[in-house]
Formats: C-alpha cells, structure tokens, sequence
C-alpha cells in the first residue's frame, strides 16, 4: 500500500512538473471608466498551467443575444480589454467573461455585470498652481488653484465634478483634507510662516468614485510679511 | 419677487430640478445597493433577473453625442416622458414591496419618496418647457408598462427577480435624468461652457 501511495503522488509529481495541467481561473478584478465614454477591465491570469496559456475576453450587451470578443487587448496594457466610444454603450449591463486555454484545456472566469456609469473614476485634477497672497491686514494666505481632468468632459455637464484638496507642512505627520465642492480654486488660512507646503488634489464625479491623489506641488510661506507689510504701510 | 411677473429664472429653475433629479438617483440607488446586497454574489440569480425595463420601449439617447444632438424641447419631454412612465411601476413596486412579510422598511419608505419626489421633478421639468420653449407642445409619450400583471401569487423567485429588475431600472432611468438634465443645464443657461 505505501508503495502504490508513493507512486501516486510521484505520478502526479511528474504530472505537475510537467505543467500538464489546464490554466487556473482567470478572475476579472477591475473595470473602469475614466470619461463615461471609454472603458477597461483587467483581469489576474491565475495558474497557467505551465503551459502557453491564451487568454480571450468575451461581452454580451443587454438586450443583445450575440456574444463579442473584446475589441482591443493592447491599448491599456496586458491582461486588458479597452472599450473605445465606439463599442461603449452607457446604460446597458455588459456580461463579461475571460476564458483562458491552453493545451490541457480551458476555464473561465465568473461573469462580470457591469454598467459604465458605476465605473467612473476620473483622472486626476491637473494645472495645480500655489500662489501665496495677502489679505487686506497682510496676513498671508493661500491660494490653490486647478483645472479637471483633461479627457472629462466638464464644459458640457457630461460630468459634474467635485474635489478635495489636501496639505500637509513639511512638519506634520497628517494631511489636512478640504472638499471644495464644484469650485476650482480654495483659499487656505491657518498657515504657519516660514513653513514649506505640500499639496494636491482629486476629484469625484457626481456618480462615481474618487481619482487618485494627483501631482503634488509645493510652496513656501515666508515668514517675513510683517517686514514687507510695514514698508507698503509707510509707502 | 426677483422680477415683476414674479417668474424664477430659468437657471434657478434647472437648479432646483437637478437638486430633485439628484435625490431620486440617490434614493434608488440607496434602493438597489439594499437588494444587490443579498444577490450580489449569485449570478445566477442576477443572469436571469436583468430584463427588460419598464421604460425600454422609449428610445432615448445612447451617450452623450446622441443626447447633444436631440434639440432641448425634445430632450425635454424625453425627460417627461421617462419620469411620467415611472408612475405605474413605481405604484406597483410599492404595493408589491408592502406585501412581502419581510419587506425591509428601508427599501418601502425610499420607494415612496422617489413616488413623491417624482411628482415634484415633473412639475419643474413642466415649468422649464413652459418658460423655455412655450411654443413646444407637450408631445410627452407616456409608455405604457406593458409587463403590468401583478407578481402577487407568483412564485417567490419570480418575484424576487422582478423585483431586482425594476429596482435597477429606476436606478439607471434616474440617473439618465439627472444626466439629461444636466446637459441641457449647461446647454441652455452656459452655452455648454460649464
């Protein structure tokens, strides 16, 4: 009996080394859309097997019985499917599958259910400018300004956009975070002079999910405004 | 009184109109985040619960070149037609939701006021085709709900579906609104420079 045992599992040892197994099941782990008009999923490949191991990546639309193949693999990096305008619909539930093959076999992943408008996360904000300015008793403040994300389409009201801004001195340990609502700009007061500054924003449509932190951006206070304010007051 | 005839402007008009139309988005979907929380990993159960919609005989735009290209008035009583066409459904769902023994409160009151709400975005969106475009006849198209027989003493699977269904259609038909109506918003009162 423990021979046989033995040479069970140096059966299935060999088997293993030999990669002769079908691929694990591929899992699609995100989807998102940056635009509302445009969107990627992206896929874990799983096991492979040992083996080359293919990887196909099919859509059905609701409402529609046929099934596609995705459109195009390359465009937003490995295991990707990008959904260019022309092949995004809003407001239709995309059923989605990845199915991986290699020689041993195949295996597909669990469907996705996914509807573009659930998936927007913006890019970040950009043009972050930092300008420090005086209030009419020359205490210094500061003024942030930003423009959105290029490829969100603001103009139109496609999108309506929120923010936050965030700083932190040189010397805190913890970031300061303000929501600013649609505005673009925000006017920071409690500043301490001399101090360098580090900022940076975000933002989050109105249905949708927050981008990441964008380019942060520096500036500092200077400490010596009460100088500069005493000789405009005798000028 | 802002002006003699004691009339909101138009811009006021659309803000108040998307400050509804963005409520109603967010009740249903508070609504379907509660019923997608017990079916969420069964996709069984979700492959066969997405079905047509109340309002999938109404052809509306697509995406957003589709939704610039429709002339405002008609985008307008789209609008209309898409929040008027919720009325029955919406009825339904509630005496439907009402009469399941463990009908969670939560999902019961939202319905209600989205039927509230509802009435309230109506007379605004009314009052801006009024005020914008008097000459545009109100040529709403009220679709009929053509599923309307009633899921009582229907299995309770084939209730359940139905009901994750339509709570997924309100969720996108409101969304579609506040969207339209954000479009026209910019369109209108900023010449599309928002």
């Amino acid at each position: 009996m423990p021979s046989a045992l033995a040479f069970i599992l140096l059966f299935l040892n060999i088997g293993l080394l030999n990669g002769q197994s079908p691929p694990g099941k591929p899992e699609i782990h995100k989807c998102r859309s940056p635009d509302k008009e445009t969107f990627t999923c992206w896929w874990n490949p799983g096991a492979d097997g040992g083996l080359p191991t293919n990887y196909s990546l099919t859509y059905s639309k609701e409402g529609e019985k046929d099934t596609h193949e995705c459109p195009d693999y390359k465009t937003s990096g490995p295991n990707s499917c990008f959904f260019s305008k022309q092949y995004t619909s809003i407001w239709k539930i995309y059923t989605i599958t990845v199915n991986a093959t290699n020689e041993m076999g195949s295996s597909a992943s669990d469907p996705l259910y996914v509807d573009v408008t659930y998936i927007v996360e913006p890019e970040p904000p950009r043009n972050l400018t930092l300008e420090v300015r005086q209030l009419k008793d020359k205490k210094p403040y500061l003024w942030v300004k930003w423009s959105p994300p290029t490829i969100t389409d603001v103009k139109t009201g496609w999108f309506t956009m929120e923010y936050e801004i965030r700083l932190k001195s040189e010397e805190a340990d913890e970031w300061e975070t303000h929501f600013t609502g649609q505005q673009t700009h925000f006017k920071v007061f409690d500043l301490y002079p001399g101090q360098k500054y580090f900022v940076q924003t975000r933002c989050k449509p109105d249905h949708g999910y927050w981008s990441r932190w964008g380019q942060e951006n520096s500036i500092e206070i200077p400490s010596d405004f009460t100088l500069k304010d005493t000789t405009v007051w005798i000028i | 009184c802002p002006n003699e005839n004691c009339q909101m402007s138009l811009q006021e008009l659309f803000d108040r109109v998307i400050m509804l139309s963005r409520y109603v988005y967010k009740l249903s979907t508070d609504m379907f985040i509660e019923i997608d929380k017990q079916y969420a990993h069964d996709h069984e159960f979700i492959a066969k619960a997405i079905n047509d919609c109340p309002t999938s005989s109404l052809a509306t735009p697509e995406d957003k070149e589709q939704a610039q290209q429709v002339p405002p008035e008609v985008l307008l009583n789209l609008i209309l037609s898409l929040v008027h066409s919720w009325n029955d459904p919406l009825f339904q769902l509630i005496t439907e939701v009402d009469g399941i023994h463990e009908a969670p409160d939560a999902l019961l009151s939202r319905a209600r006021e989205i039927e509230t709400q509802n009435k309230r975005l109506l007379e605004g969106i009314e009052k801006i085709l009024g005020q914008a475009y008097p000459e545009a006849k109100r040529n709403a198209i009220y679709s009929v709900w053509s599923q309307l027989p009633s899921l009582q003493g229907v299995d309770e699977e084939s209730r359940d579906l139905a009901l994750y269904n339509k709570i997924r259609c309100l969720r996108r038909d409101s969304h579609k609104v506040d969207n339209y109506l954000k479009l026209l918003r910019c369109r209108i009162i900023h010449n599309n420079n928002c």
